[in-house]
């Protein structure tokens, strides 16, 4: 799209000077574009907005695209006697957690006597809860070596146990791995179920012959949060650190050289379990955003799905936001295109894209939810880590329908979990490839519904169209602008107008560059600081930073009146240009930033104009359209959105409270090193500031 | 590209001094990269260091000879072996309290800089010709008002402060020295010191063989003198200058057959030719010396220029051939690399030759250009070199149209490479299709914003 319309422009300019060859018919449209942008830039953009709503709608149905799994082909072969096994564990860990209180690291030996009780090799790896480290230039490399803390002390640390079981038919190269985040000191009846029904699981692999990927147990250690152990059992599976670690005398547990390996990882599965589910039915909620919007293959959703939904009999569903579903306005677009698809469906009967109001409804919360959680670029869950090591990994939550205490239940329950994990492990071990048939870049709008990317880019290339066209057309009206107001002086640099221009969006970006790794300079800051007095000192560096460009670059100028700064069409132009490049580069990086940074930032970029001519000349169209840039510059500002995001969600916040709010997020952005931090610091602000400048352009 | 553009608005100003401070800027920019505890990795970007100009391959290959082993054993060095004799021992030594490879880094920061004056001094001559020309084109009244730009400072400037060529300074890669010696031949020509110019191109043609055919342009250089107008315009004005029908005559001399021949000083020529002999048997003893106990010049010829022509190394960089070469059966491997070794040969010099005989400095910059895409290796510090290099010609490219548009296809280009390389390798979601479709992208761009420069025609 970018480069079909890029081409137009440079096309048309070159035939501008040549007449008497008549352009292709492709340069003709381009033409056309050009000459008629405003219209053609609200249609795009209309149209791109459509397109987002329409996206429940143009949902396909998940299909099994990799025919090695075969899932639910194979009886499964679990007993009860296997699950009698996983109900002993759960008790012995109660019994053994009222006797020790809490203390020491007696449940994880526990559960590795029977690891190795099963057979499996077991190992226990010693872990430091690392605090959040801003590295600001690690964001496209890969996965970082946690670098080991000199001071580390034996006050926190925790304790992961893996157990392996070889594989009879494998050669140990390849591996598939379970995790099962467990709190050994404060977690509850529901959370050791988790280990049950894996213990069940365990128990029944040690014994199979059709094993040909060894099957790593990890029990995380969650005590500090779910991500952390299994990020720093990974980081030592991957990329062993040979330095003696100060950990290894906090207790009589030795874990020196016992750290076992199992080959490269298919896939892995995480499995939780909390809460009662509030259904009838047992509840499984699948987890699948990594960081930055990366997503597992689609193929491992879809066998977990296809299991719970046509073998367990599970309720499966996959988060959505749930005030979206009472939200009336979604409503009357489902019931609007409700009617147009039964419409469509009675003039041809082929046509079928019409669905129920009550899907669409549902089908826009989820997309939300996943837009929302692919665009803050945070894992949702501890299958966050693996995507690191191009791992595909879920997390699994499944919440049973009975209280813990009830017995005769949770057989039924182990029984039901582990064979969905039994079936889920065989299809994978079927495989000889890594996953690769699905696909990586798509949205569910629920667990049996996706939009790959080739549908959701439509919605982002319709936006982001009308930005070259109004690039080059601005340019075109800029240069002739300036060459009648310096007449005598334009005969040189006819095509370099736009150097001045380029410097002041340059500047404007090198300061976007400077703020967005400023808070790395303030976490360096000696002593110990609230997120507000940060986000103060951030606020306040950045905006005198923000004077002394003003000050030093002239032709950036805010209030200046000089009259001949650079031609404001122009520097329009460069900003256009400037932020297409950045939302085409951030929707490969992760659509999801790209397109909600897009919807605020298309509006904004196509609406600034200066506002005094408008105010000189009191013309009520004007007056409105200066308004309106107003009021998309103001929501456009990184902090007020988040205010205003903030208050849509309930939660009111004014004055100085809300720095620290926002300076606690983007911890929260950069601790997992998402691009769109990046994002917002080096395209959406030195664009938004080059908004405002044009607003209050001189001219 | 956002600093030189900067930086040639700065320049526009006249101000002498303020190359110096641009030039001492860029250096410190420089060493403050180097130094910066920040560890970017710069030197594993596909981008920035390929197989054939990768010093950590020539690390290995010190090593190697170190250990009495022939550098070359292993595929891992491809260079010269003299190079490897001149920045091995560097390799090696540290700073105290540093890591290694930044007295490496040093060389090359001053490389970069010796390249920066050496185009500054080219751009001086080539300015002093262009006013010397037009004034009896009658070209210049009518634009002396404007004045002619420094096109020395210019693309020296635009050389210091090209991202491209910072990035290969930084980087630990060896093109700031084959830049180096590309710059020193057409020095050498440009101000007529035959030694000099012999030199230049029997290093640079020793450091990457794609430099050999740069013979012809500096041929031209020697033989026709600096660029100039055809010497038919000349004739025309004289003409024309009676007539008074300037814009007539445009069209009718396009058809005009050149009735005088452009003198050609054949004595300088065969200097030239003589120097090159001498230079070329030079470089072999010393490279035959250098390799006496591990195969000797064949060895050498096998292992560099082989390496580059039969272009084994696949691993991908920003170039067409890797991909290419990876999918091609093998059966029909030869047949293809000749194919595509001759197409850089014959689709650039003889067509690009006689369209600009009187221009042999745009020949260099446009051959550079052309190989820059087309080379089996190419890296972000070919494009720095033929960037610079078109900045030289500031003057007669000042009307040319859509430049903005250039200049965001190399901004949008060289952004993507790295996240598409991302994609493929971190993220594993991409495959090598992105980043091979990124790389022809690149390549296509190239191919496009060449074309009108050297179609361009400027008076």
């Amino acid at each position: 799209m970018a480069t079909v319309n890029r081409d137009n422009v440079e096309e048309v300019k070159t035939d501008d000077g040549s007449p008497k060859i008549k352009p292709r018919p492709i340069v003709r449209l381009g033409i056309f574009l050009i000459a008629h942008s405003p219209i053609f830039s609200v249609v795009f953009s209309a149209a791109g907005v459509l397109a987002l709503l329409l996206l429940p709608l143009l949902a396909k149905n998940t299909y099994i695209s990799e025919n090695a799994l075969m899932p639910g082909s194979a009886r499964s072969m679990l007993s009860n006697q296997d699950v009698s096994d996983g109900s002993k564990l759960v008790n012995d860990i109660k019994n053994c957690r009222l006797n020790h209180e809490g203390q020491g690291v007696e449940v994880q030996k526990l559960i590795g006597k029977y690891m190795s009780d099963m057979g499996a090799e077991v190992s226990y790896q010693k872990f430091h809860p690392e605090g959040n480290q801003f590295h600001p230039l690690h964001f496209f490399s890969g996965p970082d070596s946690y670098t080991l803390l000199e001071n580390v002390s034996c006050a926190s640390y925790g304790v992961n146990v893996a157990g392996i079981i070889r594989a009879p038919r494998g050669d140990g190269k390849e591996s598939i791995v379970l995790v099962t985040p467990y709190d050994f000191i404060n977690g509850g009846d529901y959370e050791s179920l988790s280990l049950g029904i894996v213990s069940s699981l365990f128990s029944l692999l040690s014994r199979v012959t059709w094993l040909s990927k060894d099957i790593i147990w990890l029990v995380a250690d969650s005590r500090y949060g779910d991500y952390r152990p299994v990020a720093a059992w990974l980081n030592e599976y991957h990329s062993p650190s040979f330095k003696v670690s100060e950990l290894l005398k906090c207790d009589e547990l030795n874990t020196a050289d016992n750290f076992r390996r199992a080959g490269t990882m298919a896939a892995a599965l995480v499995l939780k379990v909390d809460g009662r589910s509030e259904r009838f039915e047992d509840t499984l909620s699948i987890y699948a955003e990594a960081s930055n919007g990366q997503m597992p293959n689609l193929d491992l959703i879809n066998v977990v799905n296809y299991l719970a939904v046509h073998r367990q009999g599970f309720y499966v569903k996959v988060e959505k936001v749930v005030s979206l579903l009472s939200s009336s306005w979604l409503k009357i677009f489902g019931e609007i295109f409700e009617a147009v698809g039964k419409l469509a469906h009675t003039l041809n009967p082929d046509w079928n894209f019409g669905i129920p109001a009550a899907d669409y409804l549902e089908g826009s919360a989820t997309l939300a939810s996943s837009l929302y959680s692919q665009a803050l670029g945070i894992p949702t869950g501890p299958h966050g880590a693996f995507r690191d090591y191009q791992v595909d990994a879920i997390t699994l939550k499944v919440s049973p329908r009975f209280p813990p205490d009830s017995k005769t239940r949770q057989h039924d329950f182990f029984l039901r979990g582990a064979r969905l994990l039994e079936g889920t492990i065989r299809s994978v071990n079927n495989l000889l490839e890594k996953f690769h048939q699905s696909f990586f870049l798509y949205m569910l709008t629920s667990p049996s519904k996706f939009i790959s990317v080739g549908v959701y880019m439509i919605a982002f290339a319709l936006l982001v169209a009308p930005l070259p066209m109004v690039a080059a057309s601005l340019y075109i009206d800029g240069c002739k602008a300036l060459t009648n107001s310096t007449h005598n002086s334009a005969g040189n640099f006819k095509s370099w107008k736009w150097l001045d221009a380029a410097k002041q969006v340059f500047a404007l970006h090198l300061l976007g560059f400077i703020v967005t790794l400023l808070p790395y300079f303030i976490c360096q800051v000696p002593g110990q600081h609230s997120p507000r007095n940060r986000s103060i000192m951030w606020g306040t560096t950045s905006s005198s930073l923000l004077l002394i460009t003003f000050v030093t670059i002239p032709g950036c100028s805010l209030f200046s009146s000089r009259p001949h700064g650079t031609n404001w069409a122009v520097l329009k132009s460069v900003t256009i240009a400037a932020a297409f490049i950045g939302l085409c580069l951030m929707s490969i990086i992760n659509f999801a930033t790209a397109e909600i940074g897009a919807l605020l930032l298309v509006p904004t970029c196509l609406m600034a104009q200066p506002i005094k001519p408008a105010l000189r000349s009191r013309r009520v169209k004007s007056l409105l359209g200066a308004f309106c840039s107003l009021v998309l510059v103001t929501i456009g500002f990184p902090v007020i959105f988040f205010a205003i995001s903030k208050g849509l969600l309930g939660e009111g916040l004014g004055g100085l409270s809300l720095g620290g709010e926002f300076w606690i997020w983007l911890e929260s952005l950069w601790a997992w090193k998402s691009a769109t931090y990046l994002y917002i610091g080096m395209v959406h602000l030195p664009c938004w500031l080059l908004c405002l400048c044009i607003l209050f352009h001189p001219s | 590209m956002k600093e030189e553009k900067k930086d040639d608005g700065v320049m526009a100003e006249e101000k002498p001094y303020m190359f110096w401070i641009w030039t001492l800027a860029s250096t410190i920019f420089r060493l403050f990269l180097i130094f910066s505890p920040e560890n970017i990795n710069l030197s594993s970007r596909p981008e920035v260091s390929t197989p054939h100009t990768s010093l950590r391959r020539l690390a290995e290959g010190y090593w190697l000879k170190q250990s009495s082993l022939s550098p070359y054993a292993g595929s891992m060095y491809h260079g010269s072996p003299l190079l490897l004799s001149i920045l091995g021992p560097l390799t090696v030594q540290r700073i105290e309290g540093q890591s290694s490879h930044h007295l490496c880094s040093l060389v090359f920061v001053i490389a970069d800089l010796l390249s920066a004056l050496l185009l500054r001094a080219i751009g001086q001559k080539l300015q002093k010709s262009y006013r010397m020309n037009l004034r009896p084109l009658g070209v210049l009244r009518s634009s002396q008002d404007r004045g002619i730009l420094p096109c020395g400072d210019i693309a020296a400037l635009v050389y210091l402060w090209n991202p491209f060529t910072i990035l290969s300074c930084v980087g630990l890669s060896t093109s700031p020295i084959e830049n180096l010696a590309v710059i020193v031949s057409l020095y050498g020509a440009v101000t007529r010191r035959v030694p000099l110019a012999a030199f230049g191109l029997i290093m640079a043609t020793h450091l990457s063989l794609y430099s050999a055919p740069l013979v012809f342009p500096l041929i031209f250089l020697l033989g026709y003198g600096l660029d100039a107008p055809p010497i038919k315009k000349f004739l025309q004005t004289r003409h024309g200058g009676v007539e008074t029908g300037s814009t007539s005559d445009v069209s009718k001399q396009e058809k005009l057959t050149p009735t005088t021949q452009l003198p050609f000083s054949w004595r300088t020529v065969l200097h030239f030719v003589f120097w090159v002999l001498v230079w070329s048997s030079y470089v072999l003893v010393l490279c035959s010396l250098s390799l006496k106990q591990y195969g000797g010049l064949e060895e050498m010829f096998k292992r560099t220029y082989g390496f580059i022509l039969r272009i084994e190394d696949l691993s991908p960089n920003i170039g067409v051939f890797w991909y290419f070469f990876a999918e091609a059966f093998e059966f029909s491997r030869n047949y293809l690399l000749i194919i595509f070794n001759l197409y850089i040969l014959l689709t650039s010099i003889p067509s690009l030759m006689f369209r600009l005989k009187h221009r042999p400095c745009f020949l260099a910059f446009a051959y550079l250009a052309f190989t820059s895409i087309l080379k089996s290796y190419p890296s972000v510090g070919d494009a720095a070199l033929y960037l610079s290099l078109w900045a030289l010609f500031v003057n007669e490219l000042t009307d040319m149209e859509y430049s903005f548009f250039i200049f965001c296809g190399y901004i949008g280009f060289s952004l993507l490479s790295p996240v598409m390389h991302n994609f493929w390798i971190w993220r594993g979601t991409g495959n090598a299709n992105f980043y091979f479709g990124n790389a022809m992208g690149y390549a296509c761009f190239q191919v496009k914003s060449l074309k009108p420069w050297i179609y361009f025609r400027p008076h």
